[in-house]
């Protein structure tokens, strides 16, 4: 894929573009602020050849609040097509809401600290750049644990919670089925239970359908 | 030798405060003059009057204050202000018999000196004395002694008046310029509600900077660490591996020196068993500019005032090192005053200046210093040099 990074840390940005590079990835761009990248995603853009995926941070400067996280609103309004994952240092609850209530497909919003655990954070890229969504585990948790909808939720199975918990987060199918260890068959039934018992339509696409429970959650 | 010098320089302030006072007294009672025309308007359109008196007082107001500066420079006078413009006026209205007293005095003085002296230098010249009376007779010797006993004794009088009418215009002015108990009670209250006010913001501000400085240094560091030894744990060449991990070793190192310098800058705990001296010996050691420092405390202040005392400088040498371009830093700590219990620190440096002492950092410590009732002054005049001047109170 073709990708911009937004970090100012310089030193993180740039252990983040060798490993890029590592998995093949390609790195056109990498910037420390939010209107730097504006204009670099614009300059691709205008050249025809738009990233794959932006990857922001959401702290940077001048201010150090949500410049990155205001970037990435604005590439998402003009850009449809750019997937954006966005990098943030804390689960802001508001903005998580407001991220994936927006319904939007090709986005993602990690803690930062997941950049360590680079299987995760290549994998969420991927799912992102495959037009998928990616909420990073804290969120989904904080979302599970402070839902109106406690009742429906306490009539699931554990196996069926940790399901939905990957589903919220943007997981395949295949891709539960690894995490848990577990065949996609039993997968898929864990699945059409957990939504038949929330009372959720089985939504067609996968990230449609985390979109789906992520939205019945902050609802 | 140094003490009659002293005493003479006094009598010399002295007389010269009652000579302006007693000039300022014409000044005074041609305003008052003038101001009594005022009452025309007021009795013509009485609804004018709010604005008369307001205006009338305004004017007092600078009187006042000239005055303020004579008493002040010539009188020792400290303890004056803040007042009304009611106030100034008031005290301009009563003020000016005791500048016509005080020129009046100075005017005996006068014709007194002029007599000894036109006596003294006939007496000298033995010639004949013509100031007085026309066909005056010879000053002998005797009429000299004769005379010197009731001159010397009116001289003392002299003084005694102008020393008097000194007093009584210090007097006047602190009975309606200086104030009250009540007053002074209410102007510390409100400088402690600010004082505490500055605390909570300078508790906030620091607060930010810890977390600024954990996340945007530490915290991305260790991240980065984190990264690198992922990558080396997928790498499947062995020498990019090792070479990764020896990377990341490093990188550990700078995170641990990164964590160091916070903690040091939340505070400096070296502070409580070294003590002041030595800390800001080392912050001169670490300084990229080359720092003299002048010591003379001889012993350990309290806690709280080190604390101030060592941000203080800290901040201050920070902010030379970073904007000001300066070759050198002076740093000096003392006591105000040889007996004084007031504690002075001063950090010079011949940099560019221009220094903002309402910018982030120097705010922060004005705000420092007034929590423990101390007094923060930063001068930095385009083109340097740049002093600020701390004096805390050690009690």
């Amino acid at each position: 894929m073709r990708l911009i990074l937004a970090d100012d840390t310089v030193l993180l940005r740039e252990g983040m573009v060798r490993l890029m590079e590592e998995e093949g990835h390609e790195v056109i761009a990498s910037v420390g602020d939010g209107q730097t990248l504006i204009a670099a995603v614009t300059r691709f853009a205008d050249a025809g050849e738009p990233p794959d995926v932006v990857v922001v941070d959401v702290r940077m400067p001048p201010t150090h609040t949500d410049e990155g996280l205001r970037a990435a609103l604005t590439i998402r309004e003009r850009w449809p097509d750019i997937g954006v994952l966005v990098l943030s240092q804390y689960v802001e609850k508001a903005y998580a809401t407001e991220l994936i209530t927006s319904g939007q497909e090709g986005f993602g919003y990690l803690l930062k600290d997941r950049v360590m655990r680079v299987e995760e954070f290549v994998e969420a890229l991927d799912r992102i750049g495959a037009g998928g969504v990616a909420f990073d585990p804290d969120v989904v948790r904080q979302l599970l644990a402070r839902t109106t909808h406690t009742d429906p939720l306490s009539k699931l199975t554990p196996r069926e919670r940790e399901v939905l918990a990957l589903m919220a987060e943007g997981h395949t199918n295949q891709g539960i089925a690894g995490k848990l260890f577990i065949s996609q068959s039993a997968v898929e039934k864990n699945v059409n239970a957990l939504l038949d018992k929330l009372g959720i339509a089985p939504e067609p696409g996968y990230s449609r359908r985390s979109l789906a429970i992520a939205t019945y959650l902050t609802n | 030798m140094r003490n009659h010098d002293g005493l003479l320089r006094r009598s010399a302030t002295t007389l010269t405060g009652v000579l302006l006072g007693s000039l300022l007294a014409w000044l005074e009672f041609a305003f008052l003059l003038v101001g009594s025309l005022g009452l025309i308007p007021i009795v013509a359109a009485p609804r004018s009057r709010e604005r008369v008196v307001r205006f009338a007082h305004r004017c007092a107001r600078q009187l006042a204050v000239l005055e303020q500066r004579r008493l002040h420079r010539f009188h020792r006078v400290d303890d004056l202000g803040p007042y009304s413009d009611r106030q100034a006026f008031q005290y301009v209205s009563r003020r000016w018999p005791i500048g016509a007293l005080g020129g009046l005095v100075l005017l005996v003085l006068t014709f007194g000196l002029l007599v000894a002296a036109s006596m003294i230098s006939a007496w000298i010249a033995g010639g004949t004395w013509s100031l007085i009376e026309e066909d005056g007779g010879q000053v002998t010797t005797a009429t000299v002694v004769v005379i010197a006993l009731p001159g010397l004794l009116l001289l003392y009088l002299n003084v005694m008046g102008i020393v008097g009418v000194a007093d009584l215009d210090a007097a006047i002015a602190r009975r309606y310029l200086a104030p009250s108990a009540e007053d002074v009670l209410a102007r510390r209250v409100s400088e402690l509600t600010l004082s505490r006010a500055e605390v909570v913001q300078v508790v906030n501000d620091e607060r930010r900077r810890i977390e600024r400085d954990l996340h945007d240094g530490v915290q991305q560091r260790l991240v980065a660490l984190g990264l690198l030894l992922s990558r080396a744990r997928r790498a499947k060449d062995p020498v990019l591996a090792a070479d990764l991990v020896r990377q990341a070793h490093e990188a550990s190192e700078r995170a641990v020196a990164d964590l160091r310098d916070v903690a040091w800058r939340v505070y400096p705990t070296v502070l409580d068993h070294l003590g002041l001296r030595d800390v800001i010996a080392d912050v001169a050691e670490r300084s990229s500019i080359p720092v003299n420092l002048r010591y003379d405390l001889t012993e350990r202040p309290p806690t709280s005032v080190e604390t101030v005392a060592y941000f203080v400088i800290a901040e201050a040498v920070t902010n030379a090192a970073k904007h000001s371009g300066a070759h050198t830093i002076e740093i000096e700590v003392g006591r105000s005053s040889p007996d004084g219990d007031r504690i002075l620190v001063v950090v010079t440096d011949d940099g560019r200046g221009g220094a903002d002492p309402g910018g982030r950092g120097l705010g922060g410590l004005a705000g420092r210093v007034a929590a423990v009732d101390g007094t923060f002054q930063v001068q930095s005049p385009p083109g340097g040099p740049t002093v600020v001047r701390v004096e805390l109170p050690c009690v």
